[in-house]
């Protein structure tokens, strides 16, 4: 099958062309970037063994059963308090079916550890099984967990003062808009997660991907979107039709666009009142 | 905990090519050219060979001679040790034995599946006949190199409390030198000197005191835990091991001052375990940065006068140099993309900005969490002058408020982005020399240099590098997956091996 194999430019060519006609590309995928951390904590948290969903109402009695009985060493939403482990993290948890381990734990108690037993009926038993299962699913879906960052405790931002920023020395307009991709963005993410988004919006579908420029021999340019990874010696792109294409940079005369090194440049320039002004201003874009 | 193991050897008990040589203490100090008896190849750390069979002239003749799968899920982060012609490789968990000419498989220890921290292995220890392999579940257990038999097997600290290891023990003498991790917890950092022959501890050092010692802090810190792989020097007699952060990790205020000996660099009597002098490099940290960083020891000038130097690029993105038979500072410069400290203060150490403490709003920190490098260790090249460290420009929010308490991680953290580099430090300017990009993200290779001027790394995608250490440029390169581990070098038979970890298997290479 080896006449089937395309010699790299002669496909770039073609690619070229096609694009040419072409009014815009079908695929637009998120580009994927690593998680930079490896410190111990950065470490995923466990998995549950097993998906569990609980009544909220249960949930909610079990909350309250936690908070009391539970709240003084592991905190009032198990993350970890004075003296206790976070639960959230906990692989006994993880492993937990319906209070199949939780439950024998808490009637027993852990002494050497400093856990007393607690004698609680079946059905309070039922209530913390089910917040805890809960509150796991909840902070693995925050990323990153450890602690809860309340959307309250972001709001210490001035908005006119955001706006201001976003349109002058921040040169967010420069690249968004208020009514394109930036409308509504606040009812699209909420505290932690827009600001995240704000600063640095990887592992999320960017706006508009990183793309790769190709200059041919005759001097034409094609542009494809999105690039899937690069380094040193090799360009890996998705292709219109939705194909992985590795290009060696040896090969062929590729320039990377990426306009997330704007986001990046810009860490370096916010101070934190900048950085919750701005904040404060896109929390505005309901 | 029980002190008794359900360990299985499993493979040939006999062995030929170990039958040979035994790793004694002289060797350890002058290592031949047919082993890499420690951790860091040699006591200072250098990770710099001398071997001068692979040049930059003839590495593009370089391939691949063997190669020998884990079967873990887990990335190799070990350097492996050799002696007399066998690799000890490790995982958490388990040790395996390598012909180090065929990559074939002499033995393996498989350690029982056990609760502890499974976040990766730096690596085994060899003294005479005996190879040295820490646990997650924090035992020290002692194998007969030539066929893994289990000599003894000690607990080094109860990981039921929070503690880990993943350490590579540095064996001076007949001390074997135990660190252990814990940032979950407010445990004391502690480093354990383990009687070689016995097993019997022989002394703790303490970062961290623990209350009712004489030495105990009133400062309520706890932490510093000493997780890495130090230097020695025979002469001082002193071994030098850098030091983790504080816990609680994020919240500064249950902790005030300065918080010694976390985040220190601390120079100890290997026959007392006391403390000679000690080093912050970053006063009360509220980052997570740890300086476990390798201290690396060279005799070099420094302006104009022959020094014993101990270099170390931390964490917290700054570059020290030290006169190690004091501690005293020469040098302090950022290496990396910094804004957490206001200035630099008499005794060389970065003063720590109140501003960049986590708030309950969050604050824009550089570096983030990850740090400007980490355990990935570094390489001196004396020819050049350069401290080659792969090196992180990274961002992060940090956030703390009282909710989140005084225990453990007690706060939120995130990274936001980082692009990495391995980066050349002129170690007499502290200047950066050249830059090498690896890509997004944080490095995970180590660093080797030859004298004959090469530097072997990796990237973040999937190739190991061999760069000329003058300017950076690429010579060479193979594709074998992500580099997790620090390269190592050594020459059998008249044949120079470089030997490094791509994904999960171990790659060996010489010249064709």
């Amino acid at each position: 099958m080896e006449d089937v194999v395309m010699n790299r430019k002669q496909y770039l060519s073609i690619l070229g062309t096609a694009l040419l006609t072409a009014s815009s590309l079908a695929a637009q995928q998120p580009r994927v970037l690593r998680d930079p951390t490896q410190s111990p904590a950065a470490l995923p948290r466990p998995k549950a063994a097993a998906p569990q969903s609980y009544p909220a109402e249960e949930i909610k009695v079990g909350e309250q059963r936690f908070g009391a009985q539970c709240g003084f060493c592991h905190g009032r939403d198990a993350a970890g308090g004075e003296s206790g482990p976070d639960l959230t993290r906990s692989e006994l948890v993880a492993q937990d079916m319906r209070g199949d381990k939780i439950g024998p734990l808490l009637r027993a108690g852990r002494p050497d550890a400093g856990m007393p037993s607690f004698s609680l009926s079946v059905s309070d038993v039922d209530a913390i099984v089910a917040f805890l299962h809960n509150q796991m699913e909840k902070f693995a879906t925050l990323g990153g967990g450890r602690r809860t960052v309340e959307p309250a405790d972001l709001a210490t931002g001035n908005a006119a003062d955001g706006k201001a920023y976003f349109n002058g020395a921040g040169g967010c307009s420069q690249c968004h808009s208020l009514t394109g991709d930036l409308a509504g963005i606040a009812s699209r993410y909420k505290g932690l997660a827009l600001l995240q988004r704000m600063l640095y919006p990887s592992g999320r579908p960017a706006p508009s991907p990183a793309k790769a420029i190709f200059t041919l021999d005759t001097g034409q340019t094609v542009v494809i979107a999105p690039l899937v990874a690069e380094d040193e010696f090799s360009v890996t792109v998705l292709d219109p039709l939705g194909a992985r294409q590795t290009f060696q940079r040896g090969e062929v005369q590729v320039k990377i666009d990426d306009p997330m090194s704007a986001h990046f440049t810009q860490l370096g320039k916010y101070t934190d009142a900048d950085m919750h002004n701005l904040f404060a201003y896109l929390d505005t874009l309901k | 905990m029980k002190n008794i193991w359900f360990g299985v050897v499993i493979g040939a008990a006999f062995v030929g090519p170990a039958a040979a040589q035994s790793a004694d203490p002289e060797k350890l100090l002058h290592p031949p050219a047919d082993a890499w008896l420690t951790y860091h190849g040699e006591y200072n750390g250098q990770r710099h060979s001398r071997l001068g069979q692979i040049t930059p002239q003839n590495i593009a003749h370089l391939e691949q001679v063997w190669r020998f799968q884990t079967g873990q899920n887990q990335a190799i982060k070990a350097s492996p040790i050799l002696s007399g012609g066998v690799l000890y490789l490790t995982a958490p968990d388990n040790l395996w034995a390598i012909d180090a000419r065929t990559g074939k498989e002499l033995w393996h220890y498989r350690h029982p599946m056990n609760d502890a921290f499974h976040i990766g292995h730096r690596g085994a220890a060899i003294l005479k006949d005996t190879v040295y392999l820490t646990t997650p579940d924090c035992h020290l257990i002692a194998f007969n190199a030539k066929d893994g038999k289990i000599k003894w097997d000690v607990l080094i600290a109860d990981s039921n409390k929070g503690y880990w290891s993943t350490n590579a023990p540095l064996i001076v003498r007949n001390h074997v030198l135990v660190g252990v991790s814990g940032d979950f917890d407010n445990v004391p950092g502690q480093l354990k000197s383990i009687d070689a022959e016995t097993g019997k501890t022989q002394w703790i050092f303490y970062s961290t005191p623990p209350p009712g010692r004489a030495d105990s802090q009133a400062d309520g810190t706890t932490g510093g835990q000493m997780w890495t792989t130090g230097t020695y020097d025979p002469e001082l007699n002193l071994v030098f091991v850098g030091t983790g952060n504080p816990t609680p990790v994020l919240n500064g205020a249950a902790r005030p001052g300065d918080n010694p000996w976390t985040c220190s660099i601390v120079a100890l009597n290997p026959d007392t375990g006391k403390l000679v002098w000690g080093f912050q490099v970053s006063p009360h940290d509220t980052h997570d940065w740890d300086a476990n960083e390798v201290p690396v020891l060279a005799d070099a000038d420094f302006g104009g006068q022959p020094r014993k130097l101990l270099m170390q690029a931390s964490r917290n993105g700054y570059f020290f140099v030290l006169d190690r038979t004091n501690g005293k500072s020469i040098l302090t410069a950022p290496f990396a993309t910094v804004n957490w400290a206001k200035g630099i203060d008499a005794l060389g150490r970065p003063i720590p900005d109140p501003a960049k403490e986590p708030k309950k709003d969050g604050v824009l920190v550089a570096p983030n969490e990850g740090g400007a490098t980490n355990f990935r260790p570094p390489s001196f090249d004396s020819k050049t002058g350069f401290f080659i460290v792969s090196a992180v420009d990274g961002y992060g929010i940090y956030f703390f408020k009282n909710e989140h308490g005084g225990y453990g991680w007690a706060g939120a953290d995130y990274s936001l982005a980082g692009k990495s580099f391995l980066r050349a430090i002129d170690y007499r300017s502290g200047t950066i020399a050249w830059d090498h990009p690896l890509g997004d993200g944080s490095g995970t290779a180590g660093v080797l240099t030859t004298d004959t001027g090469l530097t072997i790394s990796g990237d973040n995608r999937a190739s190991v590098l061999a760069l000329r250490t003058s300017d950076g440029a690429t010579l060479w390169h193979a594709n074998i997956g992500r580099v997790q581990n620090a390269p190592i070098t050594y020459e059998l038979d008249g044949k120079q091996f470089v030997i490094v970890g791509g994904g999960s298997s171990l790659y060996a290479f010489a010249l064709r």
